[in-house]
């Protein structure tokens, strides 16, 4: 183990605690740790001495009682001379039954033990009952956040001020890598031992072109007879395999007498730095079938060794088996980095490197399964603060090297975790819809995007700036309350109001049918991710005091529609719709149409309620003449008509407003600055007829073929 | 290096916003730009029309993409709202064959028009850094500009498919520009967000709090100046600042031009519009 690396432990009795522990090293993997997952019965418990990050999780048996396989290593932990642990950091999720008097004991003795023995507690322990997923789902995200920023990653600068002054990029950063297959087979030391022991010289031979192949996965393979062989050397090899014939009745061959003594000798080396294989020789005819290889394969897991690959026991036919060994053992031995840290994720990609080709690991249905892990990134992450109880804004920015496969929320989770505990954000799953926040004016779900697509890299740095959800009101940080959209759309009384229908006779009976286009059309409508996201894509709401929202909107409009709504609900509907926080206060739908997937199709049927709005008002008020006098001004011309707007859609009453407001004045002065004819312009404004019955072309000339305009709008929309 | 497009002056440039189309012309010429007159085309409908009439806008934009594919050349607009408008409904041309042929029906009943759907719309910015290059346009910088500036792009043109290489989100394509001519720009929250163009006459007080904001924000991170890429929120932001400024108590006085001034201007056309706007900064203001 090295201060890079982490050792989940589980102790366990029904099986729970282990998959926790599989769970977390995936997790862990995905943040670029090193790890490995070990049961309690798998160690010594002198193994920990070497051990600098160590994840536990344990559950408690019986009264209050270890699981069967950590009674052994608890023994130990409290026998005579325990090992001291300072300088190793732990975190121990408890699992147990609250329905038993000592509920999670067993992790509650781990606990103390750890923290006896000089270890530090970097997150407090858990105590999870028969509902155990949720709590120790966070508790491993926390823990293994932690244990990411305490291996590499961690933001190293924290800046509060009021106003932000991006420093330069500091001399040190910590970095989290993810697993690069050129370096790991590269980089350090990469000797690999072949120990043979043989009698007939297959053992011999296998061991010589063993060591021939191992070039192939970037080791340096050394062939080592056990005869005359120093058994501590073993101590300081981090990559050993045995081939090992039987001879006679389960003895050892004559050249591993010798180093098979020493071995079971009271001073034999502690081997916790050596990961390990046997291939064993032997033939089935004779009672003791490979015995020589099963007692080496026993001898060095007892030492302290980890066994990579499973010891394969050959016949007389050794050498296709031999061979398929060899493929996973110096795969598998390849994957020990040059600090003996084990990436086991890494060797079926070193398989696939060594066939030629290293683009991913097949998948099970035979497609590649591409390698979704990136490079380590330099980000400058700015976040909005809010404090509530001061009443005090700001922004805090940390400089950080990240992978850049970190989603956003593990980003904000590994800040919080390290370095600001206080910073405040909707945690959850990655695709919990309460989550959303505001990046670099993109609206997200942070688990669902990644650090290096969330925003354009420049200049070799990702800078982001973190703010919460535009039109809500902040609680704290990036929390924001989304009770006034929940308003809004209690508001709309959300629920059916169904008709009494007719149903179709199936062969499960009678029951309701609906046309598979309508119900497409009705759930793309309101298939959105999240509301408060949507809500939010609007650049009105924020301002429209009442303004119902497009998320609110768009189930309206959808319920409208529903073939299954009764007429008067649709009518209810209707009027909410056209009402002044209806479609109409949405003043410009390009900002709803440009945010994310759902905001395409969202804005296309608010855009379908607002035609439906405004011809059922005969395109009467303001939103209304706005429409059609601009549509009118285009048939007359082929161009729009300002000053026809401003008469028609605004009125004397508007037009005197603007007036006494200064923007006719503005306007005017506009023009005369920029070269326009004041006269003409002031002319447009007052001319007769205004307001009048139908305007004559006034001020603009047409374009050309303007026949052909009024031929398309006579072919498609007579109204006009 | 002979640069040629079919020319769309946008909706307003030929009433409410003709300093546009003065600058356009004379940048285009300072640049060796041609830019070809496609004097039958519609206003783009700016999306008013398509709340009357959907088709009807699409067919009409379509006539506009049939007369340039005519030309065989691209279009080329110096307004925002014009070119997302154009682009949405190319795109939903180009993604729906039946519908384009249902449109090019009526084009060729009423026009005797088709279109294929080969070709592309452009915002004079995104040309002018995807396509012309602004190591072109940093040669021929005659008045650097040493102001403060607030880029504003509005968010017809911040759509997936509409700002050439530029990032949807987190745009810096004006900023590069502004740079490019001597220029310190700014970053502000509201280069991107809508102030409210379309629904101006109807839902004014909302409007106006969308606009003060924007003025205001460009104020408070130091702006002198605020360059458009759209005419329509260049005429609204200039328009009804004061108007915007008194009905929501904030700090909205500042100088709004389009971009094709700043550009016309950097590149020594209409120098005494520089002087005015030079007096402008200095005399506008708190």
């Amino acid at each position: 183990m090295t201060d890079s690396s982490l050792l989940i432990l589980f102790g366990s009795e029904s099986g729970n605690s282990e998959y926790l522990a599989v769970e977390a090293e995936k997790q862990a993997k995905s943040l670029g740790l090193s790890c490995s997952v070990k049961g309690m019965s798998e160690i010594i418990i002198g193994d920990l001495t070497d051990v600098k990050n160590v994840l536990v999780y344990c559950s408690t048996w019986g009264e209050g009682d270890m699981p069967d396989n950590a009674v052994d290593l608890w023994d130990a932990a409290n026998g005579d001379s325990p090992p001291s642990l300072k300088g190793c950091n732990f975190a121990i999720c408890a699992l147990g039954d609250t329905s038993y008097e000592f509920f999670c004991q067993s992790g509650k003795d781990w606990d103390d033990w750890f923290e006896k023995q000089g270890a530090t507690r970097i997150l407090d322990r858990v105590d999870c009952d028969v509902e155990y997923e949720d709590p120790a789902a966070e508790f491993t995200s926390k823990a293994l956040s932690i244990f990411s920023s305490m291996t590499g990653g961690a933001p190293i600068e924290s800046q509060v001020n009021e106003d932000i002054t991006p420093e330069p990029a500091l001399e040190e950063t910590i970095e989290v890598t993810g697993d690069d297959l050129g370096e790991l087979l590269s980089a350090g030391d990469r000797s690999l031992a072949i120990l043979y022991g043989s009698q007939s010289g297959n053992s011999e031979a296998l061991a010589a072109k063993f060591s021939k192949q191992a070039s192939d996965y970037g080791l340096v393979g050394t062939v080592h007879d056990m005869d005359g062989f120093d058994l501590a050397s073993l101590s300081g090899m981090s990559r050993v395999l045995i081939v090992c014939s039987t001879w006679g009745e389960g003895e050892q061959p004559d050249n591993a007498e010798a180093l098979w003594v020493a071995a079971n000798a009271d001073g034999a080396p502690s081997l916790s730095q050596t990961h390990f294989s046997v291939c064993a020789l032997g033939d089935t005819s004779y009672e003791l079938f490979c015995e020589s290889g099963k007692e080496w394969d026993k001898r060095f897991e007892e030492l302290g060794a980890t066994r990579l690959v499973d010891r394969v026991d050959c016949d007389v036919d050794y050498e296709s088996i031999a061979a398929a060994w060899a493929v996973d053992s110096l795969a598998a031995m390849a994957a020990v980095d040059g600090t003996g840290v084990y990436h086991e994720d890494m060797v079926e990609s070193i398989k696939e490197y060594v066939a030629g080709d290293d683009e991913g690991a097949d998948g099970e249905d035979g497609f590649t399964v591409p390698d979704f892990s990136a490079e380590s990134i330099q980000a400058e992450i700015s976040i909005f603060r809010y404090d509530p109880e001061t009443a005090t804004t700001g922004s805090d920015t940390w400089l950080c090297a990240m992978p850049g496969h970190l989603s956003l929320l593990e980003a904000l989770r590994t800040v919080k975790n390290t370095h600001d505990g206080s910073l405040s954000f909707r945690d959850g799953a990655s695709d919990d819809s309460t989550t959303a926040i505001c990046v670099n004016g993109r609206l997200v779900l942070p688990g669902l995007v990644r650090l290096d697509a969330v925003a354009p890299t420049r200049d070799g740095t990702l800078r982001l700036r973190v703010d919460p959800l535009p039109g809500f009101e902040v609680i704290r940080d990036l929390v924001v309350d989304h009770w006034s959209m929940e308003r809004r759309r209690e508001s709309t009384q959300p629920w059916m109001v169904a008709a009494t229908r007719g149903g179709a006779s199936t062969m499960q009976g009678d029951i309701g049918l609906m046309e598979p286009n309508v119900a497409t059309a009705l759930h793309s409508i309101t298939d959105f991710g999240s509301s408060a996201l949507l809500q939010a894509s609007s650049d009105a709401v924020p301002h429209a005091n009442g303004y119902l929202g497009p998320a609110v909107l768009a189930s309206v409009w959808a319920r409208r529609n529903d073939p299954r709504s009764s007429a008067s609900s649709v009518s209810g509907l209707d009027e909410i719709l056209a009402g002044s926080n209806g479609i109409k206060a949405e003043t410009d739908l390009a900002s709803i149409r440009r945010q994310n997937g759902s905001g395409l199709v969202v804005s296309e049927a608010l855009l379908d309620a607002k035609t439906h709005v405004l011809e059922r008002d005969a395109f009467n008020g303001r939103h209304g003449k706005h429409v059609w006098w601009y549509t009118w001004t285009l048939k007359s011309s082929g161009k729009v008509n300002d000053t026809v707007l401003y008469r028609q859609v605004l009125g004397p009453i508007g037009l005197l407003g603007n007036l006494t407001s200064g923007v006719t004045a503005r306007m005017m002065t506009g023009f005369s600055r920029t070269g326009g004819d004041m006269i003409t312009d002031m002319l447009a404004f007052i001319a007769p007829p205004a307001g009048i019955g139908k305007m004559p072309r006034q001020f603009n000339s047409s374009v050309d073929n303007h026949h052909e305009v009024v031929a398309i709008f006579n072919e498609l929309d007579g109204r006009f | 290096m002979a640069i040629k497009y079919a020319y769309h002056p946008g909706n307003v440039s030929h009433s409410s916003s003709p300093e546009v189309a003065v600058t356009m012309e004379s940048f285009a010429r300072a640049m060796g730009i041609t830019l070809v007159p496609l004097p039958g085309a519609t206003s783009c409908g700016a999306g008013i029309v398509r709340q009357a009439n959907r088709r009807l806008q699409l067919t009409l934009n379509a006539r506009t993409f049939a007369m340039a594919e005519a030309e065989g050349l691209n279009i080329l607009t110096p307004c925002a709202a014009t070119a997302g408008n154009l682009q949405e409904d190319l795109m939903a041309l180009q993604s729906d064959q039946i519908l384009m042929q249902e449109v090019n029906e009526t084009l060729e009943n009423t026009c005797g028009l088709t279109m294929t759907g080969e070709v592309e719309i452009h915002h004079i910015l995104h040309a002018l850094v995807d396509e012309i290059g602004l190591d072109k346009l940093e040669e021929k910088v005659k008045n650097p500009i040493d102001f403060t500036v607030a880029g504003y792009y509005g968010p017809n043109i911040q759509q997936e498919g509409a700002c050439g290489g530029d990032d949807v989100y987190d745009p810096n394509y004006l900023e590069q520009v502004i740079s490019t001519l001597g220029g310190t720009p700014v970053s502000w929250e509201a280069r991107t967000q809508s102030v409210g163009v379309p629904g101006l006459f109807a839902e004014e007080p909302t409007v106006m709090k969308q606009t003060a904001e924007a003025l205001s924000e460009a104020k408070a991170e130091g702006a002198d100046l605020i360059v458009s890429a759209c005419n329509l929120s260049q005429a609204v932001l200039d328009i009804y600042q004061g108007k915007a400024g008194r009905n929501t108590g904030l700090s909205t006085n500042i100088p709004v031009i389009h971009l094709c001034e700043i550009l016309s201007f950097a590149l020594g056309c209409h120098n005494k519009r520089l002087a005015l706007l030079r007096t402008r900064i200095a005399v506008i203001g708190d």
